[in-house]
């Protein structure tokens, strides 16, 4: 097996030259998933030899899972067959950009935080805060649809997503869509690949829709004592003319994980507002803020600049945060009805504490996202049923749940992303239509597709 | 004739078991007006019926796969690519009695309703609360949320808050087996496949769909309306491009040249000026302060491109008629000519000043009188092409010259079409923008819902039997 593999690998070098095939351990296994580390890393450089490593993948049927930073690896289940890393590092170009007519053409291996210093220069952005932060490559976020609580104002990848060029197993390059902000000619393949995980094909290039930088931004900070409060004061903030960029809750746990040191722990919960836009409005959302805040009689402070921008960054990457300190820590994300989201952490902090376990709960509060980390230092099997009782009353709720991390001996017991439901059927056959070998990311997504 | 074929293959006593006998059409005097809709006339269905829940959807899908009668649900009819018409023998699912609301939550920013709910209904049934349901086609008095969604239609107001695509959550639908599926959720994340995403937009050929999960917002706390005149039509297309530069996206930013808005004017008396050469309709939303700051940018950008004169709406009436007028306009151009075609072409917005120039040129060159009213801010043309179709000669004329306009979008890295959807107008053109490699994928996801056919046969994919033709038979104006 072993032999026949070399020798095939062999063959994957007349597509792709001699360093672009890494077979060296180390390197294996610093993008292993779950434990298991891939036969081989390949860096194509172009979207010709991205399709020819899928086309030559399909021909000898093994696994691939594509990767940039490795950021969002750890999330699905154990893979059925991993045997070639799919590195997109190479292909970070930009190919067509427009800024006056707000779109740019970019590759997937580019990282956030590059293209938003790059956006930057011409005063536009791509508003994306999702896991992994700055670090997070623009290809992992589009086929994790991954966002985060920007989403309030701007959408999430697939709202920004005009069209994109696609590797499939075949060996083809796809496009889907176009550059134009409005277009709906033939189906809208694209929102298939995005948050598909790189189970479909491969996204080799993306068409973005691109915004203007807003000219000032203020983040305000309140403290709250319980639940009741925050509640309130997400209902005040959602029904009032405002239009924040984004907003968060978080427990203690959350807060402390989030600013680095230790907690106050008078304050039960930390909520977080940013606004953005002229000064005026920076201003006249100010008052408005300080008059809720003044009426629930929660105090506030601003951040502003630099520090306020690194504190959304770490909320964006509250898994690094929670993952480096606490190593074990298991950790879901609730999608709920905007509503639920209080009742949700009142609940996850009564099912955890049962086995004896804190939580960190982060809440996108305006867009009804719940983060809810299990603090444990060790791996403890008991967190398989906390998972199974939060997923439970996430569906009671209307919503649905998906464990982001959790060690990988524990992935067994849990079921990452739940039980799908009666459009699964569909999604297996389109998985069959795209992939037939069931070559890429075998077994990760939903029901094990 | 019509007769014979019926008594042959319509399973008619079947239809009435399952929606009850009033609620089927089958002579020849009542089909005949379903054989429409906003782009052309085709074939006379056998029957329509009208369910009026799932339940009944399906059953009629099931029954159509026993007696292979291809199905085309339609909502108001309004479509302008020829979605809602069979190409063939067949039913029509009408969804006028599915037309409820079925809850609203605001707390949760979202509604649940049946397809056959129209656009306008929505957001007024929420209006009092202060929500209001974002895309606004300018045909939203008529047509349906159904239709919305399988055009993935758009309208004035979505330059700044998006297209139905950006504010549907979740959908029930009936697949061509007869089988009742749910997409998405109520809430913003769902796990799985986009089957949500890929069933919006796709012109009623995937599936029908029988409940929408769609998102509210709230309104804005001001609203400003500008109107801006021109006496040249460049001056407006560079303003476009000087608004966008300033960081300022608009809630809509529409355009009406100047032959257009006379004929507006004649039809709505909405205050247009009628001796200019264009004029840009640009509405603000957001913070008082904020919006009136806005406006003052926005008048700059105007004068600087030479606006004759920018107008401020006063009130919430003038407002409103500036809107009618704008929403009417293809109505008022049907008032001037017997027939129109309307196009809908993308292109990248710093493009227009020089797509309007080539316009120009084609109407001269084909000896065709165009009229333009656009979303100008998101770069869709909507050229009217007016003409006579008893004239052959007219009609050959106005295919030529839609057909070297689409050409040109495409070249200049634009879409065939911005919202009206594909349909059999332009299923034909669809090789201008996908290789074959891209249509065969298509092809094989339609193959995973629709693999015989059944649901709307003939549209959105290239069929092969015309060679890159687009199809044009505009209805009477009016
Ligand atoms: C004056 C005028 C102005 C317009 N302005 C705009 C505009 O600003 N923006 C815009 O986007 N469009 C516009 N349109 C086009 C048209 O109104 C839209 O495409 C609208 O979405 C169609 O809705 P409808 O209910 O009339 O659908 P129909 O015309 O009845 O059907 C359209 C398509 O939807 C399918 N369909 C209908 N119901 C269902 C269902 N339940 N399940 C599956 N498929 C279904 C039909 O099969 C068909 O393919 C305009 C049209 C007119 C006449």
């Amino acid at each position: 097996m072993e032999a026949a593999l070399t020798a095939s690998f062999a063959t994957l070098t007349s597509v792709l030259s001699e360093e672009q095939v890494v077979r060296d351990p180390a390197a294996c296994a610093g993008v292993a998933v779950d434990g298991l580390a891939p036969q081989c890393l390949v860096l194509p450089r172009s979207e010709q030899e991205v399709a020819a490593v899928l086309r030559f993948a399909s021909e000898q049927k093994l696994g691939v899972i594509p990767c940039r930073n490795a950021t969002k690896l750890g999330f699905g289940n154990t893979p059925r067959r991993y045997d070639i890393a799919l590195s997109l590092k190479e292909l970070n170009r930009v190919w067509r950009y427009e800024p006056d007519d707000l779109t740019v053409s970019v590759e997937p291996g580019m990282k956030l935080g590059d293209f938003q210093r790059f956006l930057a220069r011409r005063g536009l952005w791509i508003p994306l805060d999702p896991p992994g932060g700055a670090r997070a490559s623009l290809g992992g976020t589009v086929a994790a649809n991954a966002q985060g609580p920007l989403r309030l104002k701007y959408g999430a990848p697939r709202d920004m997503v005009l069209g994109m060029r696609i590797a499939t197993t075949e060996g083809k390059i796809v496009k889907t869509g176009g550059r134009v902000v409005k277009n709906v000619a033939g189906y809208d393949l694209g929102k298939l690949l995005i948050g598909s995980y790189g189970t479909l094909g491969v996204i080799v290039e993306i068409n973005f829709k691109l915004f203007p930088l807003p000219a000032h931004r203020t983040t305000w900070r309140l403290a709250a004592p319980n639940l009741t409060q925050t509640r309130e004061f997400r209902r005040a903030l959602l029904s009032s003319p405002l239009g924040p960029l984004r907003t968060v809750t978080m427990d203690s746990e959350a807060a402390a994980l989030v600013s680095g040191h230790e907690h106050d722990q008078a304050q039960s919960y930390e909520i977080r507002v940013e606004f953005g836009g002229t000064e005026t409005v920076i201003r006249r959302s100010g008052e408005m803020l300080q008059s809720m805040a003044r009426a629930l009689e929660l105090s506030e402070t601003t951040l502003d600049g630099a520090s306020a921008e690194a504190a959304w960054d770490r909320v964006a990457d509250f898994e690094s945060a929670l993952s480096s300190v606490f190593s074990r820590a298991v950790l879901v994300k609730a999608s709920l009805p905007i509503s639920a989201g209080e009742q949700f952490l009142e609940l996850a902090g009564l099912e955890a504490a049962k086995e004896g376990t804190r939580t960190a709960c982060l809440n996108h509060s305006g867009v009804g996202i719940v983060y809810v980390g299990l603090l444990t230092q060790e791996v403890r099997p008991s967190l398989g049923g906390v998972t199974n009782s939060l997923r439970k009353a996430a569906r009671r709720l209307g919503g649905a749940l998906v464990v982001l991390r959790s060690p990988a001996e524990l992935k067994r017991d849990i079921d990452v992303w739940g039980p799908p439901g009666d459009d699964f059927d569909l999604m297996r056959r389109l998985k069959e239509a795209w992939d037939p070998q069931g070559v890429l990311s075998p077994g990760r997504f939903v029901g094990g597709l | 004739m019509q007769e014979a074929r019926t008594a042959r293959a319509l399973p008619l006593d079947d239809l009435k078991r399952i929606v009850g006998e009033r609620n089927v059409l089958w002579r020849a005097e009542d089909v005949m007006l379903y054989e429409y809709d906003g782009l052309s006339a085709h074939a006379t269905p056998a029957a329509v019926v009208f369910p009026s829940t799932t339940a009944e959807v399906s059953k009629v899908v099931a029954l159509a796969v026993r007696t292979g009668l291809p199905v085309v649900a339609r909502g108001a009819g309004t479509g302008l690519s020829g979605g809602a018409v069979l190409t063939e023998d067949g039913l029509v699912l009408g969804f006028s009695r599915m037309n409820k609301i079925l809850e609203i939550d605001l707390e949760n920013q979202r509604a649940r309703v049946q397809p056959g709910v129209v656009n306008l209904d929505l957001s007024l049934a929420v209006s009092d609360a202060g929500y209001y349901y974002a895309p606004d086609p300018s045909s939203q008095k008529a047509c349906t949320l159904g239709g919305n969604v399988a055009e993935n239609a758009g309208g004035p107001h979505t330059l700044a808050s998006g297209v139905t695509t950006n504010h549907v959550l979740g959908l029930e639908a009936v697949l061509a087996d007869g089988s009742v599926v749910h997409t998405g959720s109520a809430c913003w994340d769902h796990p799985g496949y986009d089957l949500t995403g890929l069933l919006t937009g796709s012109e009623g050929t995937l599936a029908i769909v029988t409940e929408i999960t769609v998102r509210l917002c709230r309104k804005p706390e001001a609203v400003k309306t500008l109107l801006a005149i021109y006496d040249a039509v460049p001056d407006a297309t560079r303003t476009v491009a000087s608004i966008t530069a300033r960081g300022i996206t608009p809630a809509a930013l529409e355009m009406m040249d100047g032959f257009t808005l006379r004929a507006v004017e004649e039809a709505t008396h909405a205050g247009y000026p009628m001796d200019s050469a264009a004029v840009l309709l640009i509405e603000l939303e957001g913070l008082s302060e904020v919006v009136d700051e806005e406006a003052g940018h926005i008048e700059c950008a105007c004068l600087e491109n030479h606006a004759r004169e920018v107008r401020r709406a006063r009130s919430a009436e003038e407002r409103d008629l500036l809107w009618r007028g704008r929403k009417n306009a293809f109505g008022a151009l049907g008032r001037v000519t017997p027939n129109y075609y309307v196009q809908d072409g993308v292109i990248p917005r710093t493009r227009l000043p020089e797509i309007m120039e080539f316009m120009e040129d084609v109407g001269r060159r084909y000896r065709l009188r165009l009229g333009n009213i656009f979303h100008a801010g998101d770069g869709n043309l909507h050229p009217l092409l007016l003409y006579d179709k008893r004239d052959p000669d007219q009609c050959r004329r106005v295919t030529q010259a839609s057909a070297e306009i689409i050409a040109r979008c495409v070249e200049l890295g634009g879409s065939i079409t911005g919202e009206h959807g594909v349909g059999i107008e332009k299923n034909e053109l669809m090789p201008l923008l996908f290789s074959e490699d891209d249509l065969a994928l298509m092809r094989r996801v339609k193959a995973i819902f629709n693999p015989e056919g059944r649901l709307n046969p003939g549209k959105l994919l290239p069929t092969g039997k015309m060679c890159g033709e687009l199809r044009v038979q505009a209805s009477a104006g009016g």
